[in-house]
């Protein structure tokens, strides 16, 4: 099964902000009457963003999107027969709740997982901190077993200790086109730190009292 | 040559080597000698059979590891880049079978590695990054008539050649007490090498697997990475991260006069810096004050590790050793330390440390450190240290902090010294060693040279 590894026309990136938007108008002539009309209302509140951007998305390394110290990865995964009902079962071992085990990476923000087109493919969507491969070759050493347990449903998967096991990766991860991170600068480990300073500043309020 | 006997590294063979020693480049195992005297020269081949004729008149001279932990006499090393397999003649199916970012060269790696800023490549020195280096050579020796000795030798094999041409030559050299531009004594803390024959040093661990070292043998996670092909030219080779560093002496006196009022106070905070005063000894075993004789003896001054010091107190997280080798410190990051651990061998170049050199010129003076980072992923491996535990403090929970001795340093950035009852932040830290130069090079082994200098046979 052939999974889209571009999407869509990017913009030409010499375009100034008139252009671009004269190029939305010229695709939504064809749109309906409701989209025509939605889009004339959004432009007049973005008008000023449209000519001053906000620092457009990074790339995460490889491949993926970036914004600050995020990483995106998206990925749609063909699924072998049999497939999606191992991994469901598995996933409902832990009533779907996977922070047990994913915890322990220490650089993971969300991940999900969703079965699509009658359990043939898979979506699979995380979040993370820094490059794209910075740490993979630290779970292959360390979690070796708890990524050929996923994986193994996934389509001719090499196995997470096949030196192809990172061009199978790359090869059905699709980059985000539009992504928006609420604390782009945030680090999970900066999360935690900054969790437990509030408590601690609760507990000096409440000593100083 | 007694001196190069005791001092390479380990004093006898106390276990069987599994690893094809008489394959493998000395320099890959055996540690310079204390003291040290050598020089780095960079040659470019103009006439690729030249360069292969070079390459056999100079391999009787280049020491394999057999017996590494004795040298006898001094020894060199032989490291090729992705330029200079090209320039040999190497077939296109070859020089594709190598890793992309040796194919690509330190330089054009500038984003991946952070060498930005005054460590970008536009500032470095004239021969490097320009896809002139061809051939990296290193000679080591323990004293300056041994060092003489084998330049001598190095320079008869260029007799005669006109297709061969040096770009760059520079000797290096102990200072006294073996101390590094910053007064440091350096190279203490090595990674114990699965196979290699001897037993590791107090604290060293668990020797690592040695596939994260050599080419051809299995790795931490188990497996053989990639090798270049033909497997007679990448088995038992290596890959070296070759990297010039100018220490800025004046920046770092000044930083330390702003911080320390007084002797006790500077030294202190060095220490800080590193995790280990300037004698080597390790914070951790010395938290009180200096300890000289902890400092020297190698199987005492790296025996130690951090769980006595969970918070930094005596160590601060962000300190350079801390960095380099996490050993049991609780990461932010599931990280399988032996993985990112290289082999270096540092080399001082230029006038000793001044502790009263204080102006921007006292910056300018050419002193510093060549180092070969060496592993079978050094591309790799060089990238992954740069980005996560040099030029950041995620990963250790220091935040935004980098490493105060050779990360590059931010406008603004600071230093945290874990501290009872709260921490000291130190503002105002600069960067103290300033890129100048780097290349990767393939160092093959003692079969795979033989087969480039005979003309791929």
């Amino acid at each position: 099964m052939a999974t889209q590894t571009q999407t869509g026309t990017t913009p030409q990136p010499e375009l100034t902000g008139a252009q671009k938007i004269q190029q939305l108008r010229e695709l939504f002539a064809d749109a309906s009457e409701v989209g025509k009309r939605a889009l004339e209302n959004v432009l007049k509140e973005l008008s000023g963003q449209v000519s001053e951007p906000p620092p457009p998305i990074e790339s995460a390394g490889r491949v993926g999107a970036r914004l600050g110290k995020r990483s995106e990865l998206t990925m749609i995964v063909p699924l072998v027969p049999g497939g999606a009902k191992r991994l469901r079962t598995f996933l409902q071992l832990l009533g779907g709740n996977l922070s047990p085990g994913a915890s322990k990476v220490g650089t993971l923000h969300d991940m999900r997982f969703v079965f699509l087109d009658n359990d043939t493919r898979m979506l699979f969507a995380t979040s993370f901190d820094g490059d794209w491969d910075t740490y993979i070759d630290d779970f292959i050493a360390l979690i070796p077993d708890y990524l050929d347990l996923m994986d193994s449903a996934w389509e001719g998967w090499p196995g997470i200790r096949n030196p192809g096991a990172k061009d199978y990766l790359v090869k059905h991860q699709i980059t985000a086109e539009g992504w928006f991170v609420a604390n782009p600068d945030l680090t999970l480990a900066e999360i935690q730190r900054l969790e437990r300073i509030g408590k601690a500043t609760d507990e000096f309020l409440d000593k100083v009292q | 040559m007694s001196s190069v006997n005791e001092h390479a590294g380990a004093s006898v063979a106390t276990r069987e080597p599994t690893l094809d020693l008489h394959e493998i480049q000395a320099t890959v195992l055996r540690q310079r000698p204390a003291p040290y005297f050598g020089s780095h020269v960079l040659l470019r081949v103009d006439d690729a059979e030249a360069g292969r004729a070079f390459l056999r008149r100079l391999i009787p001279h280049v020491d394999s590891a057999a017996g590494w932990w004795s040298a006898t006499d001094p020894w060199i090393a032989v490291g090729i880049s992705y330029a200079g397999l090209r320039a040999l003649g190497l077939s296109e199916d070859s020089l594709q079978s190598f890793p992309e970012a040796f194919r690509e060269g330190m330089a054009a790696r500038a984003r991946q590695l952070g060498d930005v800023g005054v460590n970008d490549p536009k500032n470095w020195d004239q021969a490097y990054g320009k896809g002139e280096v061809h051939i990296g050579l290193s000679a080591f020796s323990d004293s300056e008539e041994n060092r003489r000795r084998i330049l001598a030798i190095a320079r008869q094999q260029l007799v005669g050649f006109s297709g061969i041409s040096v770009l760059a030559m520079q000797d290096f050299g102990a200072q006294p007490g073996d101390r590094n531009s910053l007064g440091y004594k350096d190279g203490i803390d090595q990674p114990a090498i699965e196979g290699s024959g001897v037993e590791p040093l107090p604290g060293q661990g668990q020797p690592i697997k040695a596939g994260e070292f050599i080419l051809g043998y299995p790795g931490e996670a188990g497996f053989s990475l990639p090798m270049p092909q033909p497997e007679i030219l990448g088995r038992n080779g290596t890959f070296v991260g070759f990297r010039k560093y100018q220490s800025r002496v004046g920046a770092f006196n000044r930083f330390l006069q702003a911080h320390g009022n007084t002797e006790a106070e500077r030294e202190l905070l060095a220490a800080k810096l590193v995790g280990r005063w300037r004698s080597g000894a390790p914070l951790v075993l010395a938290p009180d004050g200096d300890n000289p004789a902890l400092g020297a003896d190698p199987e005492r001054n790296n025996d130690f590790n951090y769980s006595n010091d969970p918070r930094g107190r005596q160590a601060p997280f962000g300190c350079h050793i801390r960095r380099m080798n996490p050993r049991d410190t609780k990461l932010t990051r599931l990280t399988d330390v032996n993985l990112h651990r290289l082999i270096r061998r540092g080399t001082t170049y230029g006038p000793p440390y001044d502790p009263n050199a204080l102006s921007d010129a006292d910056d300018e003076v050419p002193r510093g450190a060549y180092f070969l980072f060496i592993s079978a992923k050094a591309m790799a491996t060089i990238e992954f240290l740069q980005q996560e535990w040099i030029n950041d403090g995620n990963f250790v929970g220091a935040r935004d902090e980098r490493d105060p001795i050779i990360g590059l340093q931010e406008e603004g950035a600071t230093f945290t010294i874990p501290k009872d009852p709260v921490r000291r932040l130190v503002r105002g830290i600069d960067t103290f060693n300033v890129l100048r130069g780097g290349e990767y090079f393939f160092m093959p082994s003692m079969s795979g040279l033989n087969w480039l200098a005979n003309g791929f046979q």
